[in-house]
């Protein structure tokens, strides 16, 4: 029990004292139990209130201390400090919202403000008394990282883990690195191709030494905790040998009679079993999609390097984090919605940029020459009945690019875009200018509104209600509709379930704070970057990528963590282990122990979060939180209502 | 529905508009115009339309006649896109279009076409003059008879059909329903526009301009009157010849300041010159100056020894009658004030 409280009731400069009688608040504490002194103070969070509050620690020896203030979120660190620079344990001080939750919320009413004030700093006063000095809980950090998903913003965190000095196991499920940039050519804002991009990070990965690429890998398994996780990593052979002849390849991929559609083309054209990405394949060694493979054994006839031999193995990583760069799959519009799937000459934006990157000197789509392209934009974003509600942000800047592209590239294009408004953010502005300027022609409707299309001949007819000329009936006559479809999370989310990643609105992986802890997730330590995130061009996915690494990296470069000790605590004789505690939380918190031939709930305290979901549904009463016990909040129930 | 064509701001920009597709359709322009009301809403309804290629959108409109080219939205446009030469080459295209011969676009669009014609005219008229034995009387007489031929035959020939053609185009295929008293009502606005310009006064910052355009058409009138009518250049009459070098003092003093400004690109309007702008100016002038020096021989009484001087006169005076007259920028004063009366009418049928 505390003996020499102090309490400090602020003012706010007239924010808590206009509608609060503070003087009041101090007369009503200062005789109660253990409240040693009792001050009002203009501000207290002002550098000299704060000055003072140490003094008074460290001069009257103040053994617990209660400020009332603002919000908790606000200074609730704030006056922590403050107390630790007088010498106490920063647990031995409790903080009251005296203004978000009594003077603004009570402006009309200052008798029933001042009254619930009093009460609250009471409460805050009778929590302090049984306030205990708390240590925070150290764990030992493995000094490595985990990054998933060697596209672009994985391998450039993994690059930058590795300098700093980290081990990193960068793992990717496809055989080839790159990610979606891969299959990009022209890109905005530099010169460089995706290929030259992909080139760059991997020549940078394989020059870092503690850096372990797997491809044709998955995490399977995961254990563990911030610090210490145990990863299962199934990793999928390439039934190729390390050395391959060239020669060799070209025949086992000509004699290979499997032809399966050639995802990255976007199914535009076909690959055989045997294939490589060409031209932007890293490592460049070639593998064989066993799915579709039927064991015909040709290729091993032709081809010495091929080897059916090889087995999937399984390897156990240890990480102190993981940081997810998992990204992105591109919007595939249902069958029917514009056309897709019904009309020939309608395509995806990806596999538009994949017919460009094939063709030379004309523009060719199933064997028709294109001049006039009609681009529908927000396709699969910003949707008014569907689920993604979110604007995918690459996909106007990225359309535009690709639409001065053909312009330049081919004779004769004329391009239409049939928008919701222009969204070319920041520098991308000039080539929406250098597009208009070049002679093409945007048309704009609202989302009630789409174009329709209309199939005449071997041109489709695109209709608007054009908003930019006051809503009048307009129509080309394309050769190719390009839907500009935007970003959608990944089909597959196995990663996500495994390590309990929450999911935003939008369904990309939820960030614990968009603006002020933009990398972390609820898990601890388990960090995320680029498009895994949200959509997000090549710019902001190294931006997030670097910080994300950055983050990772601080929670195992010490090789110990110091995590926050107001957790969970479980009493050994009265726990009976009813798994009641383990199904109600949500961090798997909870592990089932044996001691003394009888089965009991142990926390793993690196995991437990302190949310408190687990108390109410204990049948025995056998947990407890360390910093907010029974006794606590009793005893602040009893200094809210006293005559009850 | 309307189909869109984007080829079609090629085909403008060889009437001289600078980029139209520059356009971003913040609608500046239309908010910074004086003369634009809700009603008749430009210059950005007509710098869509030229960007989408409605043809005929464009040319049933009327309004890249009722713009008088203060040039304010040019200067206010944030993308540089000059909806104010967009206005004034939609309505050179126009003229094209009204033209039932052709010779118009033909004209605009090839300065080789109009450097020929020009060439070609006066081969003509040396030739003429050659044929007369550069006889001072002969040359005088058939000029004065040419001059009564060349407006009638301009007016008859190619001007009316030229304007009945603008009628059809702006008033009836958009199926306005006129009674025919609008026609009579309207007649007013015909007459005053055509004299005065007066909507040029709803421009901000264009009085002196007016007054200058209006005194010089004034001028341009009376002196075609003096000359062809009164017969400026036989008669005794003190008055008549007096007037005469008034007259033609007033057209080469101003359009010399009109050229001037279109040397110093001073004002937004004087900024782009195509070649039919500096035809028009200059030949104007020499008009206005070689009356001028010919009635001033025929005082001091030297023209007989130099024809030449009558011979430059007339070579000025057929390749304005022939050429910039029925097929220049002289059409700009006809269809201006047909369409302020075309536009009457149109309103009168509208309040019916």
């Amino acid at each position: 029990m505390k003996k020499k409280i102090g309490v400090y009731i602020c003012h706010c400069g007239g924010n808590i004292s206009d509608y609060v009688d503070v003087e009041r608040v101090r007369k009503s504490v200062e005789g109660d139990e253990g409240v040693f002194l009792a001050k009002t103070t203009m501000f207290a969070c002002a550098d000299s209130n704060q000055k003072q509050m140490v003094e008074d620690i460290k001069d009257q020896g103040l053994d617990g201390v209660v400020v009332a203030s603002c919000s908790p979120k606000l200074h609730l660190l704030t006056f922590r400090a403050v107390t630790e620079r007088g010498g106490l344990n920063k647990y031995n001080y409790v903080h009251a919202n005296i203004r978000e939750q009594v003077s603004w919320a009570h402006s009309d009413d200052k008798e029933g403000a001042t009254e619930k004030a009093i009460k609250i700093v009471k409460a805050a006063v009778a929590k302090v008394r049984h306030a205990e000095s708390l240590d925070p809980i150290e764990v030992k950090s493995t000094k490595a990282v985990a990054v998933i998903g060697a596209g672009v913003a994985g391998m450039r965190a993994a690059i930058e883990l590795a300098e700093a000095g980290s081990d990193v196991y960068l793992i990717e499920r496809e055989f080839f690195v790159g990610g979606r940039v891969s299959q990009w050519d022209d890109l905005t804002l530099t010169e460089e191709s995706g290929k030259e991009l992909v080139t760059r990070l991997y020549d940078s990965v394989m020059g870092q030494k503690n850096v372990t690429l797997f491809t044709g890998a998955e995490v399977v398994e995961n254990s563990g905790s911030v610090g210490n996780f145990e990863l299962k990593v199934k990793v999928t052979p390439r039934h190729f040998k390390l050395q391959c002849n060239g020669n060799e390849l070209q025949k086992a991929i000509d004699v290979c009679p499997v032809e399966v559609p050639d995802e990255f083309n976007f199914n535009i054209t076909t690959r055989k079993a045997i294939f490589h990405n060409f031209p932007s394949e890293y490592p460049q060694l070639p593998a064989i999609d066993i799915k579709n493979c039927t064991r015909c054994g040709e290729c091993e006839k032709v081809c010495s390097a091929v080897d059916f031999s090889q087995k999937t193995e399984y390897l156990n990583l240890k990480v102190g984090s993981i940081l997810l760069a998992t990204g992105f799959d591109p919007y595939e519009p249902p069958k029917g919605e514009f056309g897709y799937g019904e009309i020939d000459n309608v395509v995806t934006f990806p596999q538009f940029k994949r017919i460009i990157h094939y063709c030379d000197d004309k523009l060719i789509y199933r064997g028709k020459e294109i001049k006039n392209i009609a681009y529908i934009y927000c396709v699969g974003s910003r949707q008014v009945d569907g689920p993604n509600k979110y604007c995918s942000r690459y996909c106007c800047t990225s359309n535009i690019h690709a639409a001065i592209t053909v312009k330049k590239k081919y004779k004769g294009i004329h391009n239409f875009h049939f928008n919701r408004g222009i969204r070319t953010y920041g520098k991308a502005e000039v080539w929406y200018d250098e597009s208009s300027r070049l002679g093409d022609i945007y048309l704009q409707s609202f989302e009630h509104d789409p174009p329709v299309f209309e199939k005449q001949g071997d041109k489709t007819i695109v209709k608007i209600k054009d908003v930019l000329t006051s809503d009048r009936e307009l129509e080309v006559a394309a050769d190719l509709v390009v839907l500009v479809t935007g970003m959608v999370p990944r089909k597959d989310n196995s990663i996500g379930n495994l390590l309990k990643i929450p999911r935003g609105r939008d369904n990309f992986f939820n960030e614990i704070h968009m603006k002020l802890r933009p990398v972390e997730t609820v898990i601890d330590g388990v960090t995320i970057a680029g498009a895994s995130q949200g959509p997000k061009n090549i710019s902001e996915s190294m931006n997030s990528a670097l910080s994300a690494a950055t983050k990772s990296f601080s929670l195992i470069n010490s090789g110990e963590l110091q995590l926050e000790p107001t957790v969970a605590k479980v009493n050994e004789e009265t726990c009976e282990w009813c798994g009641k505690c383990d199904e109600a939380c949500p961090y798997s918190a909870f592990e089932k122990i044996k001691v003394n031939e009888k089965f009991i709930a142990k926390v793993n305290a690196a995991v437990c979060k302190g949310c408190g979901m687990c108390l109410p549904v204990c049948p025995t009463n056998a947990l407890q939180l360390i910093g907010l016990s029974d006794e606590d909040v009793e005893s602040m129930i009893d200094a809210l209502i006293p005559n009850y | 529905m309307a189909r869109i064509n984007p080829e079609f701001t090629d085909e403008l920009k060889k009437y001289g508009a600078f980029d139209p597709n520059a356009c971003y359709n913040c609608g500046n322009c239309t908010a910074v115009c004086t003369l634009s009301d809700e009603e008749n809403s430009f210059p950005r309804k007509m710098v869509r339309y030229s960007v989408l290629g409605l043809e005929s959108e464009i040319e049933t409109s009327l309004d890249p006649w009722l713009c008088y080219y203060c040039g304010e939205c040019s200067m206010t446009c944030p993308r540089e896109a000059d909806p104010g030469e967009l206005m004034m080459s939609l309505r050179r295209w126009l003229i094209a279009k009204y033209d039932w011969t052709g010779l118009s676009g033909l004209l605009y669009k090839s300065l080789t076409a109009s450097v020929a014609a020009f060439v070609l005219l006066a081969a003509i008229v040396v030739w003429f003059g050659a044929y007369e034995h550069f006889n001072l009387a002969n040359m005088m007489h058939y000029g004065h008879i040419f001059e009564f031929a060349a407006i009638s035959l301009v007016l008859l020939v190619i001007l009316l059909p030229n304007i009945i053609h603008m009628w059809w185009l702006t008033v009836m295929k958009p199926k306005v329903k006129a009674p025919l008293s609008a026609y009579f009502k309207a007649i007013g606005e015909l007459i005053v526009h055509m004299f005065t310009q007066k909507r040029t006064l709803g421009c901000d910052d264009n009085q002196f301009r007016w007054f200058e355009h209006f005194i010089l058409v004034l001028g341009y009138l009376s002196l075609l009157f003096t000359t062809v009518v009164l017969g400026w250049f036989e008669t005794q009459s003190m008055f008549i010849i007096v007037l005469g070098y008034v007259e033609s003092a007033v057209i080469f003093v101003v359009t010399f300041d009109f050229v001037r400004r279109r040397i110093q690109k001073d004002k937004e309007i004087s900024k782009h010159s195509q070649p039919s702008d500096w035809f028009f100016v200059i030949w104007l002038f020499l008009m206005g100056l070689t009356a001028f020096v010919v009635r001033l021989f025929i005082d001091i009484d030297i023209l007989d020894a130099n024809v030449w001087m009558y011979q430059v006169q007339l070579i000025i005076l057929v390749q304005w009658a022939l050429i910039i007259v029925p097929f220049g920028k002289w059409t700009h004063f006809l269809y201006r004030s047909f369409a302020m009366y075309f536009h009457r009418i149109i309103e009168l049928s509208a309040e019916n």
